[in-house]
This record gives C-alpha cells, structure tokens and sequence, in this order.
C-alpha cells in the first residue's frame, strides 16, 4: 500500500502550509472516500444478489447467452454514460456530492437542483468549500425525503396515486422543464451573459447531428472553455 | 404476466428491497455527520447548516414526487419490490424501463406480454442490475482520481475551479432546459416561466436581504412552472 504512506505524506504537508484548516477539510476528504466507496461497494454487491436469487434459488437461469445478450444491447447505448456522467457533474458535485448522488440516482433532476439550492441559501461561491459541504446537506436530506416518498408510493402505490386530483397528474407532466429552467435561472442570475452563451450552446448542440448522449457532456466541456476563455480575457484568474 | 408478478412481489424481493432502501439511509446520514464535522472549517454557521438542510428537503419535495408518478408505470411490469430497489438507487424509470425491454427481447418475448416466463423476468432483472452497476464502479473507482486532479488545479489557481464549477452547471443545464423547452410551446412556457421565476425571487432576496427565500425558491418555481405549464395546455 504505497498509496496510503504517500498519502500520509501528503496530510503532513498540507497541514504544515495552512494550519489546521487544511487538516479537518482533509478529514472531510478522507471520511467521505472512506463511506462513499464502502456503501458503493455495498451496493454494487447487494445488486448481483436479486438477480442471482431469481437465476439459481428459484431455478429460473436465463442463460448466460441471454444475459450477456441483454447487457451488452443496455451497454450499446448506455455505457458511454457509465463514464461520462460521473465527469461531467463532478465539478458541481464534488468528492461527497458524487458519492451521494451516484448511488441514489436522478442526478439531474433532484441532487444538483437540491445541491444548488443548499448553496444559494447560504450565499456560497460555486467551486468553494462552503459549497461543496452545503451542497452535501442538500443532496443528503434530498436522498432522505426522496427514499422515504419512494417507500410510502410503493406501498401505497397506486391507491396513492388515484387519490389524487386528475390536474396533479397534468401539472407534473412539466416537472422536467420547470425544474431545469429554474436551475439555469438560479446559477445564472448573476452572471446572465454566461447563462445566455451556456443556452446558446446547449441549443446549438441539441440540434446538431452526433450521437444523442455525449451531447450533455459536449454541452458541459464547450461552456467550460468558453466561460474560462472570457474570464481569462477579462484578467479574472491571475 | 399475472404469475410473474406473484414472483416478482414475494417475500425474498421485499427483503432485498429493504435492504437497499436501508443502505441508501444509511448513506445519506453518514454524509450528513461527515458535513457536519467539517461545517465549521467550510465557514458554515449552525444557523446556516439548518438553513442548507431546509433548503435542500424543500427543494426535494417536487422532483422526489415527480420521480414517484412516473415510477408507478414500471409497478405494473416488473412489481412493487423490484421497482423501488431500481429506482431507489442509481437509475431512472427511463434506464430502467429501456433496461427492462432490452432483457426481455434478450430472451426472445416483448416486455408485458400475456406469456412472459420467469426466466425471463430473470433475464430483465439481470440486464437492470449489472446495467445499474456501471455508474456505481466507476464512481467508486474513479472518484478519488476525479478529486486528486480537482486539488492539483485548486492549488495552482483556485479561482478556474470556481469558473469551472459554475460553467459545468451552466452547460448543464442549459442544455437540459433546452432539450425539454423543444418537447412543445407547454414545455417551453413553463421552462421560460420557471427561469424568470427563479431570477426575480433571486434578485428580489438579495436586493432585500430575504434569506428563507432563497430556500424556498426552487419549490416556488418549480410550482409556478407546473402550473403555468399546465393552465397553457388548456388554450395552447
């Protein structure tokens, strides 16, 4: 475990330039690794065992053909995700952030909506530590509400649902587009010239013709040029 | 499809679903102690940790129930325990539902067809499961590289993560709220509405000094935006 010494190494040093801030945000650092990949691993182990129940206690082996058939058709399409995602939202979501929103999902439309709100509400600079830990709050809590929300839907499932007023059903059939719009709105309000080349792009590339699902990530990597090629104009990050 | 759903709704698949609902839990307070700990030295206030964990419940109220309507389609295909261990981890019900019909035609059926064998229930729970697995191996392998690079460029120059972060945001969802706005003039209505919206009650709360309604914000437009949506289906 070369890693680990270096690592150690590493702490001293830090914490031998800036004192102890550096040192307690290196905790953070280090607890979230820590967690993070144990309960992913925990996870990715307890999601091989409802298919390997169905296979082999229930009798019901598919086939490995079968298998392989089906995850590679999935993998065709969605792989490229598998890899993309997680680099694309890491700069919004930091070290802590990523742990919490890979392994409970709908990053898009409830973890970085939620990180962000935390953030705004406490009047942090985006890139900061004080929001990256503020964020973490808002995607906890928001993993929270939305496991318990599933476990009572589930159960009481469709009688939920049809005891709602018909108008609820049509009102969140926008849920997507109001959400996003209103995420755009929040980080861009103060910063609308970047807002309006970011939508410039991201219609630009909507409407291009290349493979659907490296768009967002395209989208992503050419407002990070564009954005750092102006501030570097501006003399903004000497 | 009938004798399926028995299968897919018994015991054993309550059990495992609990046991991820559990893990999600757990994770989730975990996190919440690890940002505690570290609150003070990220110059955040109790007053402001209180603040940034009611934001983030308020925030989460409408996506986390616009996730549940949408899984209620998945409930019919593959049963209740199934569908909440899917979509209460990575997951959304359209990978999971694309998941499911790329398994089932793996095996030769269509997906909610009236002779649908358990073999090849068991066929569209492998496809979802491993399928699933992709996001979470690579954060838990790749994260800490991702983090390692993020601290090489903040030491060098702290102030390109900043231009970072918030240009990744930007793009982000700019491109999101474009793919949606172009579903139709509902959809684009209601995104319009939801960004205003959101940057009036913005400057209003700054320009004032209103801090719960920065918290509240996100639910407002968001509620604003749906309804919007929804009343211009009516003349639209």
């Amino acid at each position: 475990m070369n890693n680990t010494a270096e690592h150690t190494a590493n702490v001293a040093v830090d914490s031998r330039i800036s004192g102890t801030e550096a040192s307690s945000m290196e905790m953070f650092y280090r607890r979230s690794h820590f967690w993070g990949r144990l309960t992913l691993l925990v996870i990715i182990i307890m999601s091989l065992i409802p298919p390997l129940y169905i296979s082999f206690v229930l009798d019901a082996h598919p086939g490995w053909g079968v298998i392989a058939t089906g995850l590679v058709g999935y993998a065709s399409f969605i792989g490229i995700m598998w890899v993309l995602e997680p680099i694309t939202y890491y700069p919004t979501l930091g070290v802590a952030g990523t742990y919490l929103a890979f392994l409970t999902g709908n990053i898009a439309n409830m973890c970085l909506p939620c990180s962000s709100a935390a953030q705004k509400s406490v009047n942090a600079e985006p890139g900061s530590q004080k929001a990256e830990v503020a964020g973490v709050f808002g995607i906890a809590v928001a993993s929270l509400t939305n496991i318990i929300l599933l476990v009572i839907m589930i159960l009481g499932g469709t009688y939920l649902i049809s005891m709602f007023p018909p108008f609820v059903e049509g009102m969140f059939g926008f849920v997507l587009p109001s959400i996003f719009g209103a995420v755009l709105g929040q980080f861009a309000y103060r910063t609308p010239k970047y807002g309006v080349i970011a939508l410039v792009i991201g219609m630009a590339v909507l409407f291009s013709p290349i493979f659907s699902l490296i768009k967002i990530a395209l989208c992503v990597a050419l407002t990070i040029a564009v954005v750092l090629f102006m501030e570097k104009k501006k003399g903004n990050l000497e | 499809m009938g004798d399926i759903l028995q299968i897919a709704n018994s015991t054993a698949f309550w059990i495992f679903a609990f046991i991820i609902v559990a893990i999600v839990a757990f994770q989730a307070i975990v996190f919440l102690w690890i940002a505690g700990r570290s609150a003070p030295e990220a110059d955040l206030t109790k007053q402001e940790v209180k603040t940034a964990i009611r934001a983030g419940f308020i925030s989460s109220i409408g996506p986390s129930f616009g996730i549940a309507i949408v899984l209620i389609s998945l409930i019919t295909l593959i049963g209740s325990p199934i569908t909440l261990m899917r979509i209460g981890i990575i997951g959304s019900a359209a990978t999971e539902s694309s998941a499911a019909a790329i398994g089932a035609s793996a095996f030769g059926v269509e997906l909610g067809a009236e002779n649908f064998p358990i073999e090849a229930l068991a066929a569209v729970m492998w496809t979802m499961f491993l399928g699933g697995t992709g996001w979470l191996i690579f954060t838990m392998v790749f994260t800490k590289s991702m983090g390692k690079t993020q601290e090489k460029i903040q030491k060098r120059n702290p102030k390109i993560m900043a231009s970072v972060a918030l240009a990744a945001m930007l793009g982000a969802f700019a491109y999101l709220a474009s793919q949606q706005m172009v579903n139709g003039p509902n959809h684009a209505v209601s995104g319009v509405v939801a960004l205003a919206a959101m940057v009036a009650m913005m400057k209003y709360a700054d320009h004032r000094d209103i801090s719960w309604l920065k918290e509240w914000a996100l639910g407002f437009a968001l509620l604003i935006g749906m309804t919007t949506g929804y009343l211009t289906t009516f003349i639209m």
